[in-house]
């Protein structure tokens, strides 16, 4: 819809009012043939967001739905699970998307090069886990972190370590969950970052070489400045999506144990859904779009900024 | 009836986008006509064994009475209740019979009082014959019956015969909880197994031995007794238990079934469905149980408790309340009936005439002869009643976190469970009982 309308504007805009330059938009073809997009858009985007919205300004209790204005807001600030849940979402920020981006920048590096024979299957074989459904591959990662019997409990004390009770115990369980997703998602990430890394012209490469720069030099001060916008966005796509965590923990440790992996919107999803408490998880929906919304905006200034 | 749980992705992530709808859609409330002669045709929701216990009866059913149609829909547990609450939340999309279980009972008939029928006009002359912990469970606050019980989770000690014996401890002689550890220290020294595999993250039964003493989350004005004497003691227990290296830590339903299957620990105090498991799961320990009565707290006291249970119930937005009434009244408030389920489908009645079929009389071979439903039917009636509030989920969440920081992180039972409590006034605004 926008390449139409700066089209439209060009043509018609200095010489007629916006209204009729609306009119004679409708009367083109092409405006039917997005309606049923934006009538999709209206019933399932638009209306269930302004009912959310309704829903956090509205407290239900007994049957009897009250408005009760900012109240469910004001909640998330004495509520310490809401701050706990945003502080296990910010520790995986902290720990898994450096250490993923990182794995990522070196794989998409690695099957790049020229040298690499089957780079072809390699990136397939790195890219393979992100196609498996995310309920599938959490059940099986729980299946392998049994303490019991598990295939990692077992593979570890091959060499003499003695079994971790991964999924029981606090810290592990946030290991666990963060190893889980860092297998889950890095391939995505690396193919990102490979289309990133082929978008640099040889040129630079050349330049490089003739200015007497290293493999080491080249790749800090060539490769990655290049790669910067795609970085940002592997990094801020990651950082929402460690902000959205549901799937993996809510099916390795369903939050816990003693809610040491409850994320946001599994707290949501709890409050909604096991405690019936409609309105105030909007309330937290809304906080998570607020928190993304920033981080959006952020990517944003950091994308216009030139190095 | 209980299932692992894995959830429809889309269900929690369509309410961030506000899938649920405001308001509940307040129509004229239901009211059941007895006298009703039924017919047309009615919708069930049901899962798993549940669900083919009521295909085979709605079969039954449409024979006897010409002229109604009943379809039974397996939607799965795994989302059955994310489809009720936004069914019931939306006031649409239900069927005329749903399936809930006895803990999420008395959250629903709480948080949506007018979404379920009330049940009285044709089930009040019933009440006598059902266990009456889950005829509370199941009743509103006024003490109008929403949900009708269906089978019990009525709790007894399952144990195993082989390992009692090669330590020489005699089953019979476990009066109490202490008694049981004085047991399972010898079992443990003599054949190297722990006494119980708990799931300690979700709480670990300490709700279990907490109904056992005749006590909820909340007494029956609705204050908090989390910290009560009783917990506490329910509690330290769990901890004494794990302190002395008696308790197997396992995650979740399929831990629990492998660590049974595997032979991990003496005993196992879970409600009379756990006999379905290990028919089920562990078809081989054939002849290595038996089954006594749950060790009391003090001599004397009650030897019983209920871990899960469900039942059947109509939501308001029914098109034909009046057949849904008649079916569920031919299926659970029948003695045959209820009786063809515990010997098809391993389903035991809430309903009290049914235990005197001569079904739970019979030897059990699995348990080496034993008549162990003799003893669940027994104490199916003394099974405690406790106070639910529309509270409880959020509570068990607080309450399970108290119970790994006593038993997982050493912490004082009484410090944590005070804080618990404290932590669910402040997030629900209920007053801690004295």
């Amino acid at each position: 819809m926008a390449s139409t309308s700066l089209v439209l504007r060009e043509r018609g805009g200095a010489e007629t009012t916006r209204r009729r330059a609306l009119g004679r938009r409708l009367q083109r073809p092409g405006a039917w043939f997005s309606l049923p997009a934006a009538v999709l858009l209206v019933v399932f985007f638009a209306y269930p967001l302004a009912t959310s919205l309704w829903q956090s300004l509205h407290a239900t209790a007994g049957g009897v739905t009250t408005w009760v204005g900012l109240e469910q807001y004001a909640r998330l600030f004495e509520d310490p699970l809401v701050g706990k849940s945003l502080a296990n979402a910010g520790m995986i920020l902290v720990v898994q998307v450096p250490l993923m981006i990182g794995l990522a920048v070196g794989l998409a590096y690695l099957l790049n090069q020229a040298w690499l024979r089957f780079r072809g299957g390699f990136r397939l074989l790195v890219f393979l886990p992100a196609v498996t459904t995310l309920v599938a591959y959490a059940v099986v990662f729980r299946v392998m972190l049994a303490t019991d019997g598990g295939a990692i409990n077992q593979l570890i004390g091959l060499v003499g370590i003695a079994p971790v009770d991964w999924l029981n115990n606090e810290w592990w369980a946030r290991v666990a969950l963060i190893a889980a997703i860092t297998w889950r998602w890095t391939g995505y990430n690396m193919v990102i970052i490979l289309a990133g890394l082929q978008s640099i012209p040889a040129e630079l490469y050349e330049a490089a070489r003739i200015d007497g720069a290293g493999r080491w030099q080249t790749f800090t001060r060539v490769v990655l400045p290049q790669l910067r916008p795609v970085l940002i966005f592997t990094t801020v796509t990651s950082t929402i999506g460690a902000l959205q965590l549901f799937d993996e923990n809510w099916i390795l440790t369903e939050g816990g144990p003693n809610d040491a992996t409850l994320t946001p919107v599994l707290y949501l999803y709890k409050v909604g859904f096991r405690q019936f408490d409609f309105g105030y998880a909007s309330a937290i929906a809304w906080l998570l779009v607020g928190i993304t919304a920033v981080i959006a905006f952020v990517q944003f200034r950091l994308m216009r900024e030139k190095p | 009836m209980k299932r692992l749980t894995l959830l429809a992705p889309a269900a929690a992530l369509a309410l961030l986008s506000g899938c649920a709808m405001g308001g509940t859609g307040a129509a004229a409330p239901v009211e059941l006509d007895p006298d009703a002669t039924p017919t047309g045709e009615i919708t069930v929701w049901s899962w798993d064994v549940a669900a083919t216990a009521l295909s085979r009866l709605a079969d039954e059913f449409e024979a006897e009475h010409p002229g109604t149609s009943i379809e039974v829909v397996d939607v799965g547990y795994d989302n059955a209740y994310d489809k009720l609450s936004v069914g019931l939340q939306a006031g649409s999309g239900l069927p005329d019979v749903v399936t809930i279980e006895t803990d999420r009972a008395p959250g629903y008939i709480a948080e949506f009082p007018t979404g379920l029928v009330d049940l009285t006009p044709v089930f009040a002359e019933h009440e006598a014959e059902f266990d009456p912990f889950k005829w509370s469970a199941h009743s509103d606050a006024d003490g109008a019956l929403e949900v009708v019980p269906w089978d019990s989770g009525t709790v007894g000690l399952f144990y195993r015969a082989d390992y009692f014996e090669a330590a020489g401890v005699d089953p019979a002689s476990l009066e109490t909880w202490d008694d049981l550890i004085e047991a399972g220290e010898r079992i443990k020294a003599e054949t190297g197994h722990t006494l119980l595999s708990l799931d300690v993250a979700t709480g670990g039964g300490f709700q279990m031995l907490l109904q056992q003493q005749g006590q909820g989350l909340f007494d029956e004005r609705g204050d908090i007794t989390v910290a009560s004497p009783e917990a506490v003691e329910a509690l330290t227990l769990l901890k004494t238990m794990n302190e002395r290296g008696l308790l197997k830590n396992v995650k979740g339903w399929d831990g629990r079934v492998t660590s049974a299957k595997n032979g991990d620990s003496a005993v196992t105090p879970e409600a009379v469905w756990w006999i379905g498991t290990l028919l089920g799961d562990a078809p081989e320990l054939a002849g290595t149980y038996g089954v006594t009565e749950l060790p009391a707290f003090e001599e004397g006291g009650v030897r019983t408790s209920n871990s899960g249970g469900s039942g059947l119930a109509i939501p308001a937005q029914a098109e034909n309340p009046d057949l849904a009434a008649a079916f569920i009244e031919y299926a659970l408030a029948d003695a045959d009936h209820q009786a063809s389920m515990m010997a098809e489908e391993g389903l035991f009645p809430s309903y009290l005439p049914a235990l005197e079929d001569e079904y739970f009389s019979a030897s059990q071979e699995y348990f080496g002869g034993q008549p162990v439903y003799e003893l669940f039917a027994e104490q199916t009636a003394q099974i405690p009643s406790i106070t639910f509030t529309t509270d409880n989920a959020e509570a068990s969440d607080i309450v399970a976190n108290a119970v790994v920081a006593a038993v997982l992180n050493g912490a004082d039972p009484a410090t944590v469970l005070q804080d618990a409590a404290e932590q669910i006034a402040t997030a629900t605004g209920r007053e801690i009982a004295e």
